[in-house]
């Protein structure tokens, strides 16, 4: 569930092709539902806020997932909740990447004694109880879309950092960084110019992660009725059907299965792209 | 080997501050009165010297550093306050309820750890093959699964459908139950809770136990214990797997304090009365005391776990025992 716990321990034997076609598979299962949240308005045969038809209504033509505890399209509320899952899933991984890879830098390129203050921080924010730590946070910001990317953005930096600041130690004795700061070349320059690009893949393989462990805690705090109360999201729908008990009745099928799925896809998705792209990274034995 | 130790504790003593402090501060740095986060009142309902006497009451007129001086003296004490909403000892409502969890967690991690270590041994022996590759891709697909659903899925089909589990709870209300009865019940109830959780950790279990054998497979001494003609079980069991099993043992112990923090979510589902529960009602009923209790309970369990890890692993591997 927590995001660290999804980092580093996948490497391992497994072919190439295998590992690229599994991240192909997540790639698709990512622009599918990257096309969904584009064109929901399209899609959707209802507006999800708007109450179309009688409560607890059985899939039928008009609605194909039934209708929830107040009468509106559950088809719609998936669709658009495709909006939701994504922006938080993304922009929370931004959040956590810009601080993790400020950090990893600075951390790295000095390893010394900023390095190792900036680590012994990074070491208490990772054994800090993270889930109760998420939602103590989102109960005393209160419920909005910001506040959520903001909370989950400043909780999953940490895991990022590491790996960075792993990558960037070894850069900074490589020759041509010698090289270059013997020639008098800037702190500045010399981190820009060769040591940033040179993690940016491994950069991109955390970044993708961030946003697969992202959404998966985005539907976790909606489901606890954290989550924005204007937005329909994956995980606020489920919160509506456990607080209606509509899994004790046959409405599980069309009103709990299919955000659940959803949310999984979405989740799955990066995890196979990141996978793929840390298998390319680190081929090991 | 002591320097380190001592390194360790000191980065818990800052753990246990950061905690403290966060909790001590976050109700006072949140926009609107602190009044309402502190006192548990309706700010709005209150005429001016209501409102005096309640700031006093709590101390809010205090310096802010004698206030913080003070929670941490009450803290120290081991007096954590009282509920707003049900006006009892906090202290006794975690004690009422850490039991539950503390059986969930446990449950989950026996469940998790022997799934996890036999098939991540499995996966790694017969790296790349048939049996390898479906399982590790099945468990980087189980790491996407959200938890509460699996709950919820578990309690229509075996709880509704079938109808041979309980749905909620921890016992059936006012049985009266006795004896190895009262014990059946008990089990019967955590079956769900304790299945959902267990799915939720094997695959990290798995995966540390995959990845640490694959590196004990690659070390010289399997290559020389081969080449003396030892049995391919020998090697499996008496070789790798011992080897490869203490850096699996620190993350069950660590997992286990992420279980505590998973209960939040599943104890709601299957309404269990247990310490994530009590932090989801607290949380909808705006009790913030009962949250920010419960959040440094969560944070000693979580420390107390690392430190049963350190000083398990030089037991567990004595490789590292003479650096």
């Amino acid at each position: 569930m927590t995001s660290r716990s999804l980092t580093g321990t996948l490497r391992g034997v497994i072919p190439r092709s295998l590992a690229d076609r599994l991240g192909w598979l997540g790639a698709g299962i990512v622009a599918f539902l990257l096309g969904t949240a584009v064109f929901a308005p399209v899609l959707a045969p209802f507006d999800p806020a708007e109450r179309v038809a009688r409560p607890f209504l059985a899939p039928s033509a008009d609605h194909l997932l039934g209708t929830n505890d107040v009468g509106q399209d559950l088809l719609s509320e998936l669709i658009y909740g495709t909006r939701v899952s994504l922006t938080v899933g993304i922009v929370a991984a931004v959040v956590a990447m810009v601080i993790g890879t400020t950090v990893g830098l600075i951390a790295g390129y000095y390893p010394k004694r900023l390095g190792s203050v900036l680590m012994r921080f990074v070491d208490v924010v990772l054994i800090l109880p993270f889930l109760p730590l998420l939602i103590v946070l989102a109960a005393y910001l209160g419920r909005s879309l910001t506040n959520t990317i903001v909370v989950i953005g400043v909780l999953i930096w940490a895991a990022p950092a590491r790996i960075i600041r792993s990558q960037v130690l070894s850069l900074r004795s490589r020759e041509y960084v010698l090289a270059s700061r013997s020639m008098g070349a800037k702190d500045r320059w010399v981190i820009m110019r060769h040591i940033l690009p040179r993690t940016a893949l491994l950069a991109t393989g955390s970044f993708v992660r961030a946003v697969s462990g992202a959404i998966l805690l985005e539907a976790a705090l909606s489901f606890l009725g954290l989550g924005d109360p204007i937005q329909k999201s994956w995980g606020s729908t489920l919160f509506w059907a456990q607080s209606r008990g509509a899994f004790l009745t046959p409405a599980w099928k069309w009103w709990v299965l299919p955000p659940g799925l959803a949310i999984m896809a979405a989740s799955l998705g990066f995890a196979l792209i990141a996978f793929a792209v840390e298998e390319r990274i680190n081929p090991k034995l | 080997m002591k320097r380190l130790d001592l390194q360790k504790l000191g980065q818990y003593a800052i753990v246990i501050v950061v905690a403290v402090t966060l909790n001590f501060a976050l109700p006072r740095l949140m926009p609107g009165n602190p009044l309402a986060l502190i006192a548990g009142v309706d700010v709005g309902l209150l005429t001016p010297e209501q409102r005096a006497q309640i700031i006093a009451d709590v101390g809010l007129d205090e310096p802010i550093i004698n206030q913080y001086a003070d929670y941490w003296k009450s803290i120290v004490t081991g007096d954590l306050g009282q509920s707003y909403r049900s006006g009892r000892p906090i202290n006794e409502m975690i004690a009422e309820r850490l039991p539950w969890t503390l059986l969930l967690a446990g449950g989950a991690l026996v469940l998790s750890s022997i799934f996890g270590i036999v098939l991540g041994a499995i996966s790694a022996w017969r790296r790349g093959g048939k049996v390898d590759v479906p399982l590790l891709t099945g468990m980087i697909a189980l790491q996407s699964l959200p938890s509460f659903w699996l709950g919820m899925l578990l309690i229509s089909i075996f709880a509704v459908n079938l109808g041979v589990l309980p749905s909620f709870g921890a016992v059936s209300p006012a049985a009266n139950l006795e004896g190895w009865a009262q014990v059946r019940d008990v089990l019967e109830h955590a079956v769900l809770p304790i299945t959902t959780l267990s799915v939720l950790s094997t695959p990290g279990v798995y995966l540390t136990m995959r990845y640490s054998m694959l590196e004990v497979l690659g070390e010289d001494f399997i290559r020389t214990a081969r080449s003396k003609g030892a049995s391919e079980r020998r090697i499996l069991f008496g070789h790798v797997a011992r080897n490869a099993i203490a850096p699996v043992i620190t993350f069950l112990a660590i997992r286990f304090a992420f279980s505590f923090g998973g209960a939040v979510i599943i104890e709601t589902v299957f309404s269990y009365p247990g310490l994530g529960r009590l932090v989801f009602e607290a949380v909808s009923g705006r009790d913030f005391p009962v949250m920010q209790a419960a959040f440094l309970v969560f944070t000693a369990a979580v420390l107390m776990a690392n430190l049963t890890a350190d000083l398990l692993y030089p037991v567990l591997d004595p490789r590292t025992r003479s650096s």
